[in-house]
C-alpha cells in the first residue's frame, strides 16, 4: 500500500515547515533509517519550503510510526507535530502524489518548480536504494501525467509574480526580446530581477546611475550591460524599448515632457515602461503619450491577480486529466494484486498435469515423438482453456477493486 | 456526389468549428482546439470536394457568380488561415477566419449557382486571375485581421487591466510583422491578378482597358496598397497607424469590389 505522511503550508507555518526539512545532505542517512525504524519497505522524502512528506510503500499501515519517526530525528516532542501532520494511504495517498507534482497542491497554484523538486526527491531516493518497485512507478506516472496536465491546460501559463508579469508584458509588446534595449533607472532589486529575465532572453541592459553610480556599474556588470549617468537620461530612453525604474526617491523621476522628448525620436515605435517604486518614479501623465505603456507596481500586480483568476479557472481541466490519470494507475495496481493468487493457480494446474502426463507414460511405454507431442498439446489446451475465463474474470475483478471477497473462495476451490 | 450536398456538409463542418472557436476563447482563452481543427480540417476536405464537383457540373472554374464566388472565396480564406497557423503558431486570427468562412459558405448554400455557359468562360484566364485575385483577398483579410488583433490588444495594455483579449492574441510586434508580410503578399497577388485581368481584357476585347467600374475599382485597390506598402517600409508607418491602414484598405477593398459587382450592367468576368 502506498502511504504519505507530512505537513504543507495549508497545515504548518512556516517555522514548523523549517523545523521539519530535511537538508539535502541528511537525505541518505533519513532514508535509510526511516525504512528500518518506520517499517517502510520503500521511501521517498520530499523536503521543499513549503512542504514536508514522506512517500512510502508499507504492508500495513505506518502512519503513526512515521510520524514518531519524523519527530525523533528532528528532536520534536511528537505531540507539537501531531496537529499539523496528514496521513495518507491507497488511493488517497496515490492522488496526492499526482496533485503535488501537477502543482495543485502548490501555494502559488500552477508554479513550475514543484515538478522538478519531485523528481529530484526520487533521485535522491532511488540513490539511497530506497526506490522499488511501486515508488518508481508512481514516479513515473505522476510525472507524466504533471507533464501532461501542464501542455493541455494553461495552468502555468500566465505569470503571477511581480517580475514575471513585468517580463510577460514586455512579450506581448515585443514578442522576442532578443536585441530589445532595456534600461534600469535605479539599482533595485526588483528591477533587477525583471531585468535579468529579459537579459538571459537576449535583451541588452543599460543601468542609469545617479549619485552612487558604482552600484549602477556593479549591476551593469551583473547584467552584462554598461552604465550611464542620470544625466542622459532621455537620450538613452530614446534608443530603450523598456525602461524599469525603482529608485528611492522620493518625488517623480521620469517627468511626461522626458518621455514625449524620448518618443518624439523613436518613430512610432512603442515604449514600455514600468515604474516599480514606491513611491512612484514615473509621471503618470506619461501614460497618455502615443505609443507608450504605462505600468506601475499596482498595475503589475492586479495583472498577477487576473493571471491567478486565469490559473484557478485551468485548475478544474487540470484536475480532470489528473482523475483520469489517477485512475489508470489504481486499477493497474489493483490488476497486480491478483497476479500472485494467478501464478499459483497456474502452478498448480500444471503439476497436476505433468503428474498425470507422467502417469499415461509410465501406462503406455515408450512413445514416438509425435504422439509424445499430441499428449502434451492435448493436456496443455485442457488447462489452458480451463484456466483462462477465471483469470480475464479475476483480472477485470481486480481491476475494479472487487476481487478481495473472491480470492479466498478461489484458493478454497482449487485447494491452493 | 451533388455538389450542394458537398458543400451542405461543409457548412456542417464550419459550422462546429466557429462555435468551438468562440466558446473555447470565451471559456478556456484559448482559440484552437483538436475539435476545431479536426473540423476544419474535414470541412476543407468536403469543400474541395464541393469545388471539384462544381467544376465538372458547371463546365469551368467554378468562381462564377455569387453561390461559386463566396464559396471559393471561404476556401481560400480557410487555406490562407491554416496555412498562417502552420507557419507562425497564430490562432487568434481564428477569431474572424472562421466565422467569415463560415458566413460565405452559409451565403454560398442559400444562393442557386449561376447558369452562365459563356465561350469566355471556358478561357485559361479564369482560373489564373480568378485564383491570383481570390489569393490577394486571403492575404488582405489576413492583413485586416491582424490590423484589428493589434488595436484590441493595444487597447488591452493601454488599459493596464487586461481581460479576455491579452491572453487570446499575441504580441503586438508579431500582429505587426505578420500583417506587414501579409499586405506584402496580398500586394503581389493583386498586382498580378490586374495584369491577368488586362491581359484577359485583350484577349476577349482587343484593347486592355475597357472602362468596366471593377478596373477602377481593382487600381483604386492597388493605389491604395501601393501607398500602404512604401508608407510602412520607407516611412517606418509601423504598429497602430499601419493596423488602422490595413483595416481602412480592406473596407475600401471590399468595399469597391461590392459595389463594382452588384450595380448591374458590369463586367468582364462577373464573379
Amino acid at each position: 500500500m502506498i502511504v504519505v505522511v507530512g505537513l504543507n503550508h495549508e497545515t504548518a507555518s512556516v517555522a514548523v515547515r523549517e523545523a521539519l526539512a530535511f537538508p539535502k545532505e541528511r537525505l541518505p542517512e533519513a532514508l535509510a533509517r526511516i525504512r528500518a525504524e518506520a517499517g517502510l519497505d520503500e521511501a521517498m522524502i520530499l523536503s521543499t519550503c513549503n512542504r514536508v512528506e514522506v512517500y512510502g510503500r508499507a504492508q500495513e499501515p505506518v502512519g503513526p510510526a512515521v510520524a514518531a519517526f519524523l519527530a525523533r530525528f528532528h528532536d520534536r516532542p511528537l505531540e507539537e507535530l501531531q496537529p499539523h501532520l496528514y496521513r495518507l494511504e491507497g488511493e488517497e495517498a496515490v492522488r496526492h502524489a499526482f496533485r503535488v507534482a501537477a502543482s495543485l497542491d502548490s501555494m502559488v497554484l500552477g508554479e513550475p518548480q514543484i515538478l522538478g523538486q519531485v523528481k529530484e526527491a526520487y533521485e535522491a531516493a532511488e540513490h539511497a536504494g530506497s526506490l522499488g518497485s511501486v515508488l518508481n512507478a508512481l514516479r513515473n506516472r505522476s510525472v507524466a501525467a504533471a507533464r501532461r496536465a501542464r501542455t493541455e491546460t494553461s495552468i502555468g501559463r500566465n505569470a503571477v509574480s511581480v517580475s514575471h508579469v513585468a517580463v510577460e508584458l514586455a512579450r506581448k509588446i515585443w514578442g522576442e526580446l532578443r536585441d530589445r534595449s532595456v534600461l534600469l533607472v535605479g539599482a533595485g532589486k526588483m528591477s533587477e530581477l525583471a531585468a535579468r529575465q529579459m537579459v538571459r532572453d537576449g535583451a541588452r541592459a543599460t543601468v542609469l546611475g545617479g549619485r552612487t553610480f558604482e552600484k549602477a556599474e556593479q549591476l551593469a556588470a551583473a547584467l552584462g550591460g554598461r552604465a550611464a549617468p542620470f544625466e542622459a537620461l532621455r537620450a538613452e530612453m530614446t534608443q530603450a524599448d523598456i525602461v524599469i525604474s525603482g529608485t528611492g526617491a522620493p518625488g517623480i523621476v521620469v517627468r511626461r515632457e522626458d518621455v514625449e522628448a524620448a518618443q518624439a525620436g523613436r518613430r512610432h515605435r512603442p515604449l514600455f515602461l514600468i515604474d516599480i517604486a514606491v513611491p512612484r518614479d514615473i509621471d503618470a501623465g506619461a501614460a497618455r503619450v502615443p505609443g507608450v505603456f504605462l505600468y506601475d507596481l499596482d498595475d503589475i500586480k492586479s495583472v498577477a491577480e487576473a493571471n491567478l483568476r486565469e490559473r484557478k479557472k485551468e485548475a478544474s481541466a487540470a484536475e480532470a486529466i489528473l482523475e483520469e490519470e489517477i485512475r489508470e494507475f489504481v486499477e493497474w495496481r489493483r490488476s497486480l494484486e491478483v497476479v500472485p493468487l494467478l501464478v499459483e493457480l497456474r502452478q498448480r494446474a500444471d503439476e497436476i498435469r505433468r503428474a498425470e502426463v507422467e502417469k499415461v507414460r509410465r501406462r503406455l511405454g515408450p512413445l514416438n515423438p509425435e504422439q509424445e507431442q499430441a499428449l502434451e498439446a492435448a493436456t496443455s489446451a485442457i488447462v489452458n482453456k480451463l484456466l483462462h475465463p477465471p483469470t480475464v474474470h479475476l483480472k477485470e475483478m481486480a481491476s475494479n477493486g472487487e476481487h478481495a471477497e473472491h480470492v479466498g473462495l478461489i484458493r478454497k476451490l482449487f485447494g491452493l | 456526389m451533388d455538389s450542394r450536398v458537398w458543400l451542405l456538409v461543409t457548412l456542417v463542418f464550419y459550422a462546429v468549428g466557429a462555435l468551438h472557436v468562440l466558446l473555447h476563447a470565451v471559456m478556456r482563452r484559448r482559440v484552437l482546439t483538436t475539435v476545431s481543427i479536426a473540423s476544419t480540417l474535414l470541412g476543407f476536405a468536403c469543400h474541395t470536394a464541393a469545388l471539384a464537383q462544381r467544376w465538372t457540373e458547371a463546365g469551368h472554374f467554378p468562381a462564377v457568380g455569387l453561390r461559386d464566388g463566396a464559396s471559393f472565396l471561404a476556401w481560400v480564406i480557410v487555406l490562407v488561415f491554416l496555412a498562417v497557423y502552420v507557419t507562425t503558431h497564430v490562432d487568434a486570427s481564428g477569431l474572424f477566419a472562421y466565422p467569415f468562412s463560415f458566413a460565405l459558405v452559409f451565403v454560398a448554400n442559400l444562393t442557386p449557382a449561376s447558369e452562365r455557359t459563356d465561350p469566355m468562360l471556358r478561357s485559361l484566364y479564369l482560373p489564373v486571375h480568378t485564383l491570383l485575385a481570390m489569393f490577394g483577398y486571403g492575404a488582405l483579410f489576413v492583413a485586416f485581421t491582424m490590423g484589428v488583433l493589434y488595436l484590441f490588444q493595444e487597447q488591452e495594455l493601454r488599459s493596464r487591466a487586461p481581460r479576455q483579449f491579452y491572453y487570446l492574441i499575441p504580441s503586438l510586434e508579431r500582429c505587426d510583422t505578420i500583417g506587414g508580410r501579409s499586405v506584402i503578399g496580398g500586394f503581389g497577388f493583386l498586382t498580378l491578378a490586374i495584369a491577368t485581368g488586362l491581359l484577359w481584357n485583350r484577349s476577349l476585347h482587343g484593347r486592355y482597358w475597357t472602362g468596366d467600374p471593377k478596373e477602377w475599382a481593382a487600381v483604386a485597390a492597388w493605389l491604395l496598397y501601393v501607398t500602404l506598402v512604401v508608407a510602412r517600409y520607407r516611412a517606418g508607418w509601423g504598429g497602430r497607424r499601419a493596423a488602422w491602414a490595413a483595416i481602412v484598405g480592406f473596407a475600401v477593398v471590399v468595399f469597391t469590389f461590392a459595389w463594382a459587382t452588384l450595380v448591374p450592367g458590369v463586367t468582364v468576368a462577373a464573379r
